[in-house]
């Protein structure tokens, strides 16, 4: 009862605080009133009465006062005067706002855009039930046989630690694949993932439609022809047609039934490569025809990415550690299998056998994993633009306040407090910093929405679960941003503003405005000088950095050349068929109007991957991955469609057919392995943990060392074989050499394809240049944005400079005057005035010098062809500050120098 | 300007409660009662009833009330809730226990 009462009180002085004054102020005059009439009563003249009541009362404006701040709203109206008061006095200075409020959005835009991308890509957990709870499981140390990746592991290890685990309160693995999809007359290649029969329930997703893959989907080999759609793929593809559960739709040419659509926002366990089907991991074979890793038992074939819910309570850590002994078990069971002595030699046994189990955090993926260290790079470096921007708020704040002595003298003479004053100026600096931060979060949208086009393949973007529009983690960041920046730069303006000398203030001192805390502006000029320096030093590094991948290129010409992939085997095609559409589509193609030369590849060029095996011959056997050569299998005219000379020997032709084996290396390869021979002739074979083999393929041709997994690499020894002959050839990527631009004739290269086979869908045309384009999107996403940066920065010292050289020339006025009338030349002024300004910008540079020495090298993996250190790039940037910051000195040294001497002395 | 001392505003508090707990006052009447009960020994600052007036209606143990007077004016009539009719049980307990204690105090030498 009491403390509704209370509520309502406080509802009521809060919304009905000028009806309360009111009646407080009627209150208090009839208590006069009635003194007065006794007092009156007592014989006292009217005006003596008034008097006595009103000293029997005492100060009744303070009173009220007081009276009013029991009500306890006294702040409200306080603030909304400090709001109102500052919006004035902003509103005053039309300009000094409008620098400040674009220069703020700039800074808190810049970040926002940085971590709303970095939060969406490397922070967030999956959308699923504890997602912290989520482990990857993976096998640590060198690994022999085939390997899908660093987090993969073989099917029947999984099988081993989900069923003797004691860590993980449930299991699940998937397999990420591409399958074609045909239902009515449509066909398209999509991401399917192949999961576990465990995988929703361990995962804690449930549907939206239907019911998910459960256990019994997944206990027999091609048994259950079962799919479950996600949602966005439901919606966009089947146009959310609700009937869908129970129809068939045709995945790889096999009828599949749909049995449910999965719950709205989860698009698989891999971020950045969203699935849009999920298919239990038994139909592998049917879903990826060129290879059956299910059924092939070799423990030595990892394609799994095996997950754990860790129970409650028990930590990554602790998990880990009581995997070990499982783990040590099964590898001692695996080094007895002829899989593994095959593919091994004897002294590989001991290190193999210290394989570990490493968990990682179950959102992690590779999209994280490359864009991490750029995306924090890339916040650090907003961050010092944002500090930057404060800096510079900072000190033309100090201007304004130094301009507003007066002001502020007169508010502190009339009784206000000093601590009213600051809070007065910080909220001018919050409102400063909320218009920023809305201007900012505009500019962030936008920008993110440009970045995410660049960053993204066109296909994921389409779909990506990043979005731009900011929630509510990020309107928290900008409201942290916001409140943090207006007390960065706002704080100590505001404190020195409170301290203004009340009598000084208010004589006439027109002619030399005081002190104005110039060497805290100085101080601030040389932080900005020195972040300056540290992002225009980062820009030019990553801006070379780029121009080295870009100039340096992959070794053969990319002008005039277009790429493409075909998975005919999608289609159902044998391998018979297969063969014989390449070898039809090769003429085909030939012919194409436009078109100079046609290459096929089984492995794709500068897509960051390949495929590696250990050889043998007859001086060398096995080797641990990262020593492994390069393979892959292409067609006759591959080389002279890239423009890859033959050094020695010959390229492949039609008639180099089994069952002799043929390859072309490149050089790298006969220095490693044939050296001192020649490599003509030379026989060596491939390393396979199913059988023993011997060196029996024979080189016939040499071709120089260029790059193939990317730009980045040193050319690895590399061995090619005939497409046809080989045991990849049931996908291809496609390389035309054309005549003319190769954009031209894209749409023309669609028609012939459908026109060729219109089930075989194409995937991915686009020209080497854009494919290229596209693999340093993080390089030139970071060089570019650094770029701005550091032109930004360079901006604000520019313009912190220039304020405060021109104040403290301004300060100067008479004693340049008398220097001038003494005799001093204008020169001798100059140069007087830029000497104070060089030992400013001098002192930044050595700061931001020591800086970007001190962090060089959290930035080294980021740099290609340069030292991060490298003096060329530190000398020039020094430079380019030096002199746009020298020349903003310049125009107050040349003003000081036309100070009529007269002029200055009049005055006072 | 400082703000009464607890003992000060606390005995304050008191004095209204037990004022207005016999029937409603407006506050020129709250003031002159005070001072004639105790025979002209408090001299409370009339004007410093206000602020403890309003702090008490806003903690709900008075409440006011617009009403006419005798002389048919318009007055805030206060009176007392039944929180403040507790909270003034608990006042007047606690002040006899506080003056009794100083009174054996100060006669005890």
């Amino acid at each position: 009862m009491q403390w509704s009462h209370q509520v309502w009180m406080r509802f009521q002085t809060f919304f009905r605080r000028h009806r309360f004054t009111e009646q407080l102020s009627d209150e208090v005059r009839f208590h006069l009133e009635e003194q007065i009439a006794e007092n009156m009563a007592a014989g006292m003249s009217p005006e003596d009465a008034r008097y006595a009541a009103m000293r029997l009362f005492g100060n009744s404006t303070w009173l009220k006062e007081e009276t009013r701040a029991t009500w306890g709203w006294l702040w409200v109206d306080e603030v909304s005067q400090d709001l109102r008061y500052g919006f004035r006095a902003l509103r005053k200075s039309p300009l000094f706002t409008t620098v400040a409020v674009l220069t703020l959005a700039l800074g808190i835009g810049a970040n926002t855009a940085m971590f709303s991308l970095l939060d969406q890509v490397v922070l967030r957990l999956l959308p699923v039930n504890h997602p912290e709870q989520l482990a990857i499981v993976r096998e640590t140390g060198n690994h022999y046989g085939n390997s899908y990746g660093p987090n993969t592991i073989s099917w029947p290890m999984f099988e081993d630690l989900r069923d003797n685990n004691q860590a993980f309160s449930g299991m699940f693995c998937r397999f990420p694949a591409r399958v074609t999809i045909g239902y009515g007359d449509r066909a398209a290649q999509i991401s399917a993932e192949l999961v576990s029969g465990s995988y929703f329930r361990v995962l804690g997703v449930g549907t939206a439609l239907g019911r998910t893959i459960a256990p019994d989907d997944d206990a027999v080999p091609d048994s259950q022809p079962v799919v479950v759609l996600s949602y966005s793929f439901w919606r966009n593809y089947f146009d959310g047609d609700r009937s869908i559960v129970g129809r068939t739709i045709a995945l790889n040419g096999h009828a599949m039934t749909v049995i449910g659509v999965a719950q709205p926002g989860f698009d698989g366990v891999e971020l950045g490569a969203p699935a849009k089907v999920f298919v239990p991991i038994m139909m592998k074979t049917e879903m990826t025809p060129h290879s059956d890793g299910l059924k092939d038992r070799r423990r030595r074939l990892s394609w799994v990415t095996a997950y754990g819910r860790l129970k409650p309570g028990v930590s990554l850590e602790q998990a880990q550690l009581s995997l070990q002994p499982l783990m040590h078990s099964i590898l001692e069971m695996e080094v007895q299998q002829p899989e593994f002595t095959r593919s091994s030699t004897p002294e590989d046994r001991e290190p193999f056998l210290r394989n570990r189990v490493e968990l990682l955090p179950g959102s992690e993926n590779d999209l994280r994993e490359d864009m991490r260290r750029p995306l924090w790079l890339l916040v650090a470096l907003t961050g010092a633009v944002l500090l930057l921007a404060c800096a510079n708020l900072a000190n033309l704040l100090l201007a304004r306040a130094t301009a507003r002595e007066r002001e502020l003298a007169v508010r502190l003479a009339i009784g206000a407090g000093r601590a009213r004053i600051v809070r007065q100026l910080l909220t001018e600096s919050l409102l400063l910093s909320a218009a920023g931060a809305a201007v900012g979060l505009a500019l962030a949208f936008l920008t993110n929405r440009v970045l995410l086009r660049i960053y993204l393949p066109a296909d994921a973007a389409a779909e990506f679960v990043v979005s731009p529009i900011p929630d509510a983690r990020v309107l928290a960041f900008v409201a942290g941003a916001m409140l943090l920046t207006s007390l960065v730069f706002g704080l100590l303006p505001a404190v020195r503003g409170s301290r203004t000398e009340i009598t000084l203030s208010l004589k006439d001192r027109s002619g030399a405005p005081s002190a104005g805390g110039i060497s805290l502006r100085r101080m601030l000029v040389g932080i900005q000088v020195a972040l300056s320096l540290l992002l225009l030093v980062g820009a030019g590094l990553f801006v070379r950095t780029l121009r080295n991948l870009d100039s340096l290129g992959p070794g053969f010409p990319t002008d005039h050349l277009l790429t493409f992939r075909i998975d005919p085997s999608l289609n159902g095609y044998s391998d018979e068929q297969t063969k014989s559409f390449y070898q039809r589509l090769d003429i085909n193609l030939q012919t194409m109007p436009g078109v100079d030369s046609v290459g096929f590849s089984a492995m794709a060029l500068l897509k960051g991957y390949g495929w590696q095996n250990a050889i043998l011959g007859k001086d060398f056997e096995g080797a641990p991955m990262e020593q492994q050569p390069v393979l892959s299998e292409v067609s006759p005219d591959y080389f002279a469609t890239l423009g890859i000379p033959i050094l020695a020997g010959r390229a492949f032709t039609a008639q180099d057919v089994g069952p002799a084996k043929y390859a072309v290396i490149n050089e790298s390869f006969a220095r490693e392995y044939l050296p001192g021979r020649n490599p003509i002739g030379q026989r060596f074979g491939l390393v396979d943990d199913m059988e023993p083999v011997s060196p029996d393929i024979e080189v016939i041709g040499v071709i120089p060392d260029r790059k193939y997994r990317d730009l980045r690499e040193t050319p690895p020894a590399q061995a090619y074989f005939p497409y046809l002959e080989g045991v990849h050839f049931r996908f291809m990527n496609i390389y035309l050499r054309t005549q003319v631009d190769p954009r031209q004739i894209e749409d023309e290269l669609q028609d012939r394809m459908r026109q060729f086979d219109p089930h075989v869908p194409v995937v991915g045309l686009e020209t080497m240049n854009e494919q290229i384009g596209f693999s340093l999107r993080t390089e030139r996403l970071v060089a570019s944005l650094s770029g701005v940066f550091g032109g930004l920065a360079t901006l604000l010292a520019v313009i912190g400079l220039y304020g405060v050289m021109a104040y403290v020339v301004m300060r100067r006025t008479r004693e340049i005057g008398i220097r001038i009338a003494l005799g001093a030349l204008r020169s001798n002024v100059i140069r007087m005035v830029m000497r104070e300004a060089f030992i400013l910008i001098g002192a930044g540079l050595v700061a931001g010098f020591s800086l970007a020495m001190a962090l060089a090298n959290l930035i080294r993996s980021q740099l290609y062809g340069l030292n991060a250190r490298d003096p060329w790039t530190f000398l020039g940037a020094a430079i380019v500050l030096a002199l746009a910051a020298g020349s903003a000195g310049f125009i107050p040294a040349l003003r000081a120098s036309r100070v009529d001497p007269m002029r200055a002395l009049r005055h006072e | 300007m400082g703000k009464p001392n607890d003992l000060v505003q606390g005995t304050l508090d008191l004095l209204i409660l037990k004022t207005v707990s016999l029937e409603p006052k407006h506050g020129w009447a709250i003031a002159k009662r005070i001072q004639q009960i105790s025979n002209e020994v408090l001299q409370v600052q009339q004007g410093s009833l206000y602020p403890a007036l309003h702090r008490l209606e806003q903690k709900a143990w008075i409440k006011g009330r617009w009403a006419e007077t005798e002389t048919g004016r318009q007055a805030k009539f206060y009176s007392l809730t039944a929180a403040g009719r507790a909270q003034l049980e608990k006042e007047a307990a606690t002040w006899s226990r506080l003056s009794g204690a100083i009174n054996l105090v100060v006669e005890s030498t």
